[in-house]
């Protein structure tokens, strides 16, 4: 056990290394989220009646405030196993599955440093956020916020991880996070109120674990809380997705691994 | 205990056997080449004894330790030069090589100076602090192999550790490799296809080809086994029947084959043969234009028992289908 903490410490450590040192992939991975809170915050700036009719008093923009921090975790974690690609390519994988750490703290370490990652992007658009004019009734919730943000990063990595190690080319999976990524992010109440929604996109969407973070982030901003989902509910479930993409991903990882690429 | 041992080593990807009933062992401290021409088999035999690849058949033993059933035994003994460069190149020098200790788990407090030694070793301590990406090829690959023997491996495996190098970075690599040896004793597993590195380094060679051993023994007995050195002369003038007469008659002589005005003469003692040779056609008047001697090399070893120099290997062949696909998409 206390080998395994240490192993994922130690890809944990160099992936973070490699985030460190590229910056320009810090800024231009935040211009798109930057894109989306500016532009479609204010395109949509005359939906307020709407979003005020199911008990939200601020302006659009804050209402979809936490829906573009959700959508900046869900990218960057979900894009971020891509590397895995790269160290099978050019070798790194094999050297560190000749060394003698355990091949779940591979992917636990880049998991880990996925989610941390992520929530560092997610960070600097709360920052991008408060400097057009959303504001925060409560500032300590940061922590919090951050705390979600990391969790739920966690299981999007551990999809990012899976189709990485499953997938033999760039091409692959690259088809596959973009087939993923955006109708998870389309299919959740991010931009709209889960109520307004047609039945049968709510029910799609109650099944959509990102529903439940951007419902829970909303609240923990905003004081508002949505469709009689309660904030507990939303942990729950996150933690059991959480959970099963952690266990799968350092399962699928160590079988694919062990296979020649 | 051998060091490295296979039994009846087979691997095949689906009909294709990339190696086939492979046995050999390396003695503890010796360095052990792997030659053998592209494609022959030394890459699967490599990934097999790091624990990369499992054995369709057979048995392989790294320092004592089952390669299938021992794993993680093996990856303790063992380090792993990969053939091209696997260090972070956004990382710095030391940064790779405390990555590598800990993915090794050197215990926390000898870490720094381990890396302080083999960093003077392989003379890299002033530019520690630079981002991998400023370095030489031969830099990176002297950071390779101290990343790959920091932990201080029982065996230390090679895979083509100068392919891509200019010569005299080749020949600096051969001298590390050569301290490196001496001061930890270490056993090395090394593949190449350059006949130089082998005989430049290795204590033994097996020659692989088609996934078959040919050939296991020290680079001299090699040689040696090939015997002859060969003399190359053309003449003019005088009595030719005169001049291989008297020729035949010397002991150390044991072929000469004859085209117009050149003769290749095999013989045993090249430069004792030379001397004489010239006595005989001055003797005669016979004109000597040129004369060369020529010492059996590992390459005539080598193609002695792979049979052809040059082939087409497994990416060439892809390149060509790769090739023939695109132009069928233009068309």
């Amino acid at each position: 056990m206390n080998s395994l903490m240490y192993d994922t410490y130690t890809i944990f450590w160099r992936e973070l290394k490699r985030y460190k040192k590229s910056r320009s992939g810090v800024l231009i991975r935040l211009i798109q989220p930057a894109i989306w809170i500016i532009v479609i915050g204010n395109t949509f700036s005359g939906t307020q009646p709407l979003i005020q009719s199911v008990g939200f008093e601020g302006q659009y923009i804050e209402f979809m405030a936490p829906g573009v921090i959700i959508l900046t975790a869900i990218f960057t974690s979900i894009f971020g196993g891509v590397n895995t690609l790269w160290d099978r390519r050019y070798g790194f994988m094999n050297k560190a599955l000749t060394s003698p750490i355990s091949r779940s703290s591979i992917a636990l370490g880049k998991m880990s440093a996925i989610s941390l990652i992520s929530a560092l992007q997610a960070s600097l658009i709360v920052g991008i956020a408060l400097a057009i004019g959303v504001t925060f009734p409560n500032p300590f919730m940061i922590v919090p916020i951050m705390a979600i943000v990391i969790l739920f990063s966690m299981g999007f990595s551990g999809i990012s991880v899976i189709v990485a190690a499953t997938a033999k080319s760039q091409e692959t999976f690259w088809g596959v996070i973009n087939f993923l990524g955006m109708p998870l992010f389309m299919l959740s109440p991010a931009l709209f109120p889960l109520e307004l929604l047609p039945d049968w996109l709510a029910t799609i969407a109650k099944l959509n674990p990102v529903t439940y973070t951007v419902l829970l982030v909303r609240e923990m901003m905003t004081g508002v809380s949505e469709g009689g989902i309660s904030a507990l509910l939303s942990i729950g479930v996150i933690a059991v997705f959480v959970l099963v993409m952690v266990g799968l991903a350092s399962y699928v990882f160590t079988r694919e691994v062990n296979k020649p690429f | 205990m051998y060091s490295v041992e296979t039994r009846s080593l087979s691997k095949s990807f689906g009909a294709a056997n990339a190696i086939n009933d492979i046995s050999f062992a390396v003695e503890s401290g010796e360095i052990f080449g792997f030659l053998g021409p592209n494609g022959a088999g030394k890459s699967t035999t490599i990934m097999i004894l790091t624990t990369l690849l499992k054995p369709t058949s057979g048995q392989a033993l790294v320092s004592g330790f089952d390669v299938m059933t021992q794993a993680k035994q093996v990856r303790q003994s063992i380090g792993y030069v990969q053939q091209e460069s696997t260090v972070d190149e956004y990382l710095t020098g030391r940064e790779n090589l405390l990555l590598q200790a800990r993915l090794n788990h050197i215990p926390k407090d000898q870490i720094n100076k381990r890396i302080d030694d083999i960093l003077e070793l392989i003379e890299l301590s002033d530019k520690q602090n630079d981002s991998v990406v400023t370095y030489s090829g031969g830099m990176r690959k002297r950071l390779d192999i101290a990343g790959g023997l920091l932990h201080r491996p029982k065996v230390l495996f090679l895979d083509e550790p100068t392919v891509g190098l200019d010569i005299q970075t080749r020949r600096k690599i051969w001298e590390y490799i050569k301290k490196i040896h001496k001061e930890f004793e270490m056993t090395i597993f090394l593949t190449t296809h350059y006949m130089e590195e082998a005989d430049q380094l290795c204590d033994r060679i097996g020659i692989i080809d088609n996934g078959k051993i040919q050939v296991i023994d020290s680079p001299e007995n090699m040689k040696n086994a090939m015997g002859n050195e060969v003399i190359s002369l053309t003449f003019e003038n005088g009595n030719s029947d005169d001049f291989l007469f008297q020729l035949r008659q010397i002991d150390l002589i044991k072929k000469i084959n004859v085209d117009n005005n050149k003769l290749t003469i095999f013989a045993s003692k090249g430069t004792e043969v030379i001397p004489k040779i010239f006595q005989i056609s001055s003797e005669l008047q016979i004109k000597i234009v040129s004369i060369s001697l020529t010492q059996p090399t590992l390459d005539d070893v080598f193609i002695s028992y792979t049979g052809r120099e040059i082939r087409d290997d497994d990416t060439g062949f892809n390149r060509k289908q790769e090739h023939a696909k695109m132009k069928r998409l233009r068309a």
